[in-house]
C-alpha cells in the first residue's frame, strides 16, 4: 500500500507486517479501534445496534467521499457536490409526488446528479485552464439556485407517499441496506483506484498532468468521466438523504462537500494530487462517524464536536510533515 | 347562558380535581429538549424553562442543540436520543415533515414526542405546545388598541404580506372580536396596510397611513418587522400616533415608553421561558402516561395551572400556553437582553 508520505504511483510489492502497521492506514486502523474503545468508555449506550441505527445519515456522505478521492488524487477539487445532492433530492421528491413508479424516481435522482456532474466535467475539459475550485464554486451556486427556484417560497418539498423511500431505508436485522451498498461501492472504488490501469493513470495525472498527457493518457476523457461519476454518486447520496427525511429543502446536503473532503484528507489523500489511497479515506470516514456518534450520545455540545474534528484534521495533515522533518533533521545531524 | 357556563365549569372542575392530586413527578425520567439551533436566544430561554421544571420535578433534563439550524442536523440529534433511551423528546422543529421518519422511530421505541414553538405534522408528534392561540392574540391586541386609543377613534393595521396565513388569522380574529362586543363600538378600523415584512416597504406604508388619516390614533402591527419600522417612523417624526402589536424586545426597546417621546406604550410576544416550562410539564405527563396527547385530555402544569389538549388546525392536537406576554416599560430592559 502506498504510504501517505510516499510518492509511489502504484501499490508497492513489499507488504511486510511492519510496513503495514507503520503506514498511515495502519495508524488509522489503530486510531479507529482506539476511538471505538474511547466511545464505549464514555457512553453506556455505544453498542453495535445503536451505532448501526444512527449511522445511515453519515454513511450517505461516504458515497461522496469515494469519487471525491479520485478528484483529490487528480489534484483537483469539487465543491459543488452538496448542491448536486440538494438539486437531485429536490427533483426526486417532486417526481415521486407525481406518482411515477419508484424505480423511475431512483433513476431520475441518479440522472439529475449525473447531468450536474457532466456539466462540471464539460466545463472543466472544455476550458482546461479554469481552476476547478472556481468552476465548481459557480456550479455550487447554480445547482442550489435551481433547486431553490424549484422549491419556491416554502423552501421545502415533502413526500406525499414515502413508501418507496421508507423501503430503501430498511435494514437486514440490525444492519441498514445502505451499509452494504456503501461497502460494495467502497471496495469497487478502492480496487479501481489502487489496482487498475485506470487508477494508475489517475495518479499519473495528479502527479503531473502534462507528462501524463504526453504519455498517451486520455486526460480529458478521464477527467470528464470522474466528474460525471461524482455527480451520479451525489444522486445516490441524495436518495438516501430523502429516505431519512421524507423530503428535501434548501439546506439539504449543505456542507457535504467539505465533510467528504475532510474525510479524504484525514485518510491521507493529499489535495495537491497523486498521493494517498482510498483505504485510508474509508477508514478515516468511519473514525469520524464513530466519534460523532459517540460524542453525540454523551450530549457533548455539537460545536465542540466540530471543533475536535477540526483539530484532528489539522493534526492528521500536519503529522506526516512533522515526521518527515524530524527524519530530515536526524539525517542532517548524523551527517555532521 | 350563565347557568350553562356554571354547570360546564363545575363539570370541568370535577374532571380536573382528581388529575390535580394525581400529578406524578418526573422522578427517574430522562426528558430531552431539542432546539432549532445553538445560539437561538428564544430557543435557549425555552430550554432554560424546560430544564428548570424537569430538574425541580426530580428528573434528568437533556438540552440538545443541533449543529446547524437544519432538519438534517435535528435528525442526527433525535437518533442519538433514541440510542440513549430517553423517556421523552420535546422539539422545536426546523421543518414540518422532514423529521417524520426519525420521530416515528422514536415513538416506536416508546419515547413520548411533543413539539414546542414550531411543530411537525400530526403523524410525527403526540401533541404540540403552542405559544399562543389565534383568539388570545386577537383579544390581547384588540384590548391594547382599545386601551391606547382611550376607547374611541381611528386605528389601522400594518401587516406583513396579504397571503401570510398567521397574520390573516390574527387580523380576522381582531375584526370579529371588535364586532362582537359593544365596548369596541367607538373604534374605527380605517385600513389594513401590507408592508410585506420588508423594512423599507413597511416604513413607506406607515408614512402613507399618517398622510391619509390625520386623525389616526393607533397603528397595530402584528409583525416584528412591521412594528420596528413603524416605531422608527412615528418616533422620528414625533407623531402623536401610538403603536402596539407583536415585536421583538431587543429591536423595540428604544421605542417603548409611556411618555410622548416614545412611540410604543407596550406590545406583545410570547414568553419563551413559560413555553419551555409547559413543554416540560407536557413531557412529564406524557412520560408518566398521564396523558396520551388526545384531544380533551387535561393535566396540571405545576404553577402554570390546568391545561386541556385541544384539536389543532392541522388535524393533530395542541395545548395553548395562554395570552401573549406583555412587554412594557417596566420589563423591557430585562427582556431586551434576552431576544
Amino acid at each position: 500500500m502506498a504510504g501517505k508520505s510516499g510518492r509511489s504511483i502504484s501499490a508497492t510489492p513489499e507488504n511486510t507486517l511492519k510496513k503495514t502497521i507503520f503506514s498511515w492506514e495502519g495508524v488509522l486502523v489503530i486510531l479507529f479501534i482506539a476511538v471505538n474503545i474511547f466511545c464505549m468508555t464514555i457512553s453506556d449506550v455505544y453498542n453495535l445496534k445503536n451505532v448501526l441505527r444512527e449511522m445511515p445519515k453519515y454513511l450517505a456522505e461516504i458515497f461522496l467521499l469515494l469519487p471525491m478521492a479520485f478528484i483529490l488524487v487528480l489534484g483537483e477539487i469539487d465543491i459543488s457536490v452538496g448542491s448536486i445532492v440538494c438539486l437531485s433530492a429536490t427533483v426526486s421528491c417532486m417526481v415521486c409526488n407525481k406518482g411515477i413508479p419508484f424505480i423511475c424516481v431512483i433513476l431520475v435522482g441518479i440522472l439529475v446528479g449525473t447531468a450536474c456532474g457532466m456539466v462540471n466535467g464539460a466545463i472543466l475539459t472544455k476550458f482546461d485552464e479554469l481552476p476547478p475550485m472556481i468552476v465548481t464554486l459557480a456550479t455550487q451556486i447554480i445547482f442550489r439556485g435551481i433547486a431553490e427556484i424549484a422549491l419556491g417560497s416554502g423552501g421545502s418539498v415533502s413526500l406525499s407517499n414515502a413508501d418507496g423511500f421508507r423501503a430503501i431505508a430498511g435494514r437486514v436485522g440490525i444492519v441498514p441496506y445502505i451499509f452494504f451498498l456503501v461497502i460494495i461501492f467502497a471496495v469497487i472504488a478502492a480496487v479501481i483506484l489502487g489496482k487498475t490501469t485506470f487508477g494508475r493513470r489517475v495518479y499519473a495525472m495528479g502527479t503531473n498532468r502534462l507528462t501524463a498527457y504526453y504519455s498517451g493518457v486520455h486526460v480529458k476523457k478521464i477527467r470528464f468521466l470522474i466528474y460525471t461519476v461524482m455527480g451520479a454518486l451525489a444522486g445516490i447520496c441524495a436518495l438516501f438523504m430523502v429516505s431519512s427525511s421524507y423530503g428535501a429543502n434548501t439546506t439539504t446536503g449543505s456542507g457535504f462537500e467539505m465533510d467528504a473532503i475532510a474525510m479524504a484528507v484525514f485518510g491521507g489523500i493529499s489535495s495537491t494530487g497523486g498521493k494517498g489511497n482510498l483505504a485510508g479515506g474509508i477508514i478515516s470516514a468511519f473514525i469520524i462517524v464513530c466519534l460523532r456518534i459517540g460524542l453525540g450520545q454523551v450530549n457533548m455540545n455539537p460545536q465542540l464536536i466540530l471543533l475536535i474534528l477540526g483539530v484532528l484534521l489539522i493534526c492528521a495533515v500536519a503529522l506526516p510533515n512533522v515526521i518527515a522533518e524530524i527524519k530530515n533533521a536526524r539525517k542532517v545531524a548524523s551527517r555532521k | 347562558m350563565n347557568k350553562k357556563l356554571v354547570s360546564a365549569l363545575l363539570c370541568a372542575a370535577m374532571v380536573v380535581a382528581p388529575a390535580t392530586t394525581a400529578f406524578a413527578s418526573a422522578e427517574g425520567k430522562v426528558c430531552a429538549i431539542v432546539t432549532k439551533s445553538a445560539g437561538n436566544p428564544f430557543n435557549e430561554k425555552e430550554a432554560e424553562g424546560f430544564q428548570e421544571v424537569i430538574e425541580a420535578e426530580g428528573g434528568e433534563a437533556i438540552v440538545k442543540h443541533p449543529e446547524s439550524a437544519t432538519a438534517d442536523a435535528q435528525v442526527s440529534v433525535i437518533q442519538s436520543l433514541i440510542s440513549q433511551g430517553v423517556d421523552s423528546i420535546c422539539i422545536a422543529a426546523n421543518d414540518v415533515n422532514a423529521l417524520q421518519a426519525s420521530l416515528e422511530d422514536a415513538m416506536a421505541e416508546g419515547i413520548k414526542v411533543c413539539t414546542v414553538d414550531s411543530t411537525v405534522n400530526p403523524d410525527s408528534r403526540m401533541t404540540h405546545v403552542n405559544q399562543a392561540g389565534v383568539q388570545e392574540i386577537g383579544q390581547a391586541l384588540m384590548d391594547a388598541v382599545l386601551d391606547i386609543t382611550g376607547g374611541e377613534g381611528q386605528w389601522a393595521i400594518l401587516s406583513a404580506t396579504s397571503q401570510a396565513a398567521n397574520q390573516n388569522a390574527w387580523i380576522e380574529a381582531m375584526q370579529s372580536i371588535m364586532e362582537s362586543d359593544e365596548k369596541y363600538a367607538g373604534l374605527e378600523l380605517v385600513e389594513v396596510a401590507y408592508g410585506d415584512d420588508e423594512p423599507q416597504k413597511s416604513t413607506d406604508q406607515t408614512q402613507a397611513l399618517l398622510q391619509k388619516y390625520p386623525d389616526l390614533k393607533v397603528v397595530c402591527a402584528p409583525t416584528t418587522v412591521g412594528i420596528a419600522a413603524a416605531a422608527k417612523v412615528l418616533q422620528d417624526q414625533g407623531s402623536s400616533v401610538k403603536l402596539t402589536g407583536l415585536g421583538l424586545p431587543s429591536e423595540m426597546a428604544e421605542y417603548i415608553g409611556d411618555d410622548d417621546a416614545h412611540s410604543c406604550p407596550y406590545m406583545f410576544l410570547w414568553n419563551p421561558i413559560d413555553l419551555g416550562r409547559l413543554g416540560a410539564y407536557a413531557s412529564i405527563a406524557l412520560a408518566n402516561e398521564e396523558i396520551t396527547g388526545a384531544a380533551g385530555e387535561k393535566f396540571t402544569a405545576g404553577d402554570l395551572g390546568e391545561y386541556e389538549i385541544v384539536e389543532a388546525s392541522d388535524g393533530g392536537t395542541e395545548m395553548i400556553l395562554g395570552a401573549p406576554f406583555k412587554f412594557d416599560p417596566s420589563n423591557i430592559d430585562e427582556w431586551k437582553e434576552v431576544y
